[in-house]
């Protein structure tokens, strides 16, 4: 059985319903759950990193964590906000192991058409900020890329980051402080 | 409320003044009014968010990096999971446990059989076996299994 298998409509839909018949050892819930989640977490995964091959690790791994711990489950939080939390746990880890890998977002283009200087600008300064993002301490940064990637409030991104609202919000603070010392004026200027 | 207090609250809750908290919406409001220097943060703050965001979107997971996770998620088998405790009684009486279930009652017979072969004494040398049965076949049994010979520890 695998991840393409088709939806069974007689099927709770709920995550928390899954996640009570993965808990029973269902693969078919199993995969459901995971075919749902792995985008979004792959792509948050890939936001903290800044590195695609080892977003793509991470990701695995939190889908296999969801299987091996389904027993243990409690519903005391959204399954989604717990997945989060595994992700950014996962992301944290390997950052605290490797070295940051910098992230190549918008590289050098070299576009004949007319306007191509002003995309040219435009591509710089997303390549600067992309960079400004990634030298950012990782809970900063991660702070930041659930409040804009996720749309999550302040509190819900201090329940992933298992911390206080108060402390997200300095983390906050000081992300975007760092973030506009590292552009300057660039952020001012018109698109 | 100052300058300096008003990015701080625009870092802290973002540039959607309806998602201050009342008090501090109203100041900042008044402060915007009044102060071209505020409006001024508010538009950067607003071009910063919209920077991030935009950057944010060009990150997202493409689809063929979610189908090299599918295909590494089916390329193996789902480890085992991991069970707590006061369901592990459940676990070992669960039926996808019957294929063991044959070799287990093998197992509790040879167990059974070897415990009977140990306490009725078949297990001893067949030439000592009449004498020192007859011997004390009319004595108490528990002396026959359980009492070894005292330098030996052999028993008769």
């Amino acid at each position: 059985m695998g991840l393409s298998d088709d939806d069974d409509p007689s099927m709770d839909d709920s995550d928390e319903a899954l996640m009570a018949q993965v808990a029973r050892g269902d693969e078919r819930a199993y995969h459901r759950l995971a075919r749902r989640h792995l985008p979004a977490m792959l792509g948050l995964a890939r936001r903290i990193l800044g590195n695609a091959a080892d977003a793509e690790d991470v990701a695995q791994e939190a889908m296999l964590r969801v299987w091996t711990y389904a027993p243990r489950w409690q519903p005391l939080a959204a399954f989604r906000t717990w997945l989060t939390r595994v992700v950014v746990n996962l992301c944290l880890d390997r950052k605290r192991r490797a070295a940051w890998v910098a992230l190549e977002a918008a590289g050098e283009i070299v576009d004949p058409s007319p306007g191509a200087g002003e995309r040219a600008e435009a591509n710089e300064r997303e390549r600067r900020l992309a960079a400004a993002v990634a030298e950012l301490p990782d809970r900063q940064r991660t702070a930041i890329v659930l409040t804009y990637s996720e749309g999550m409030s302040n509190a819900q991104v201090a329940e992933v980051l298992d911390t206080t609202v108060s402390a997200v919000e300095t983390l906050l603070v000081r992300g975007k402080q760092n973030l506009r010392r590292a552009l300057g004026g660039l952020i001012d200027e018109d698109d | 409320m100052n300058m300096e207090q008003f990015q701080d609250l625009l870092d802290r809750h973002g540039t959607d003044l309806g998602r201050w908290p009342r008090e501090e919406r109203t100041q900042a409001e008044h402060l915007l009014a009044d102060n071209a220097e505020a409006r001024a943060a508010l538009t950067q703050a607003r071009r910063l968010d919209a920077a991030l965001s935009r950057l944010i979107d060009k990150q997202d997971a493409d689809d063929a990096a979610v189908m090299r996770v599918v295909a590494k998620l089916n390329a193996r088998p789902l480890p085992r999971q991991k069970v707590p405790l006061w369901r592990l009684p459940a676990v070992l009486l669960d039926l996808q446990f019957a294929p063991a279930w044959p070799r287990v009652a093998a197992l509790c017979a040879c167990a059974v059989l070897g415990f009977y072969i140990g306490i009725s004494g078949l297990d001893r040398r067949i030439d000592r076996f009449d004498g020192s049965f007859a011997a004390s076949s009319d004595a108490d049994f528990g002396s026959l299994v359980f009492e070894p010979e005292p330098l030996t520890g052999e028993r008769l």
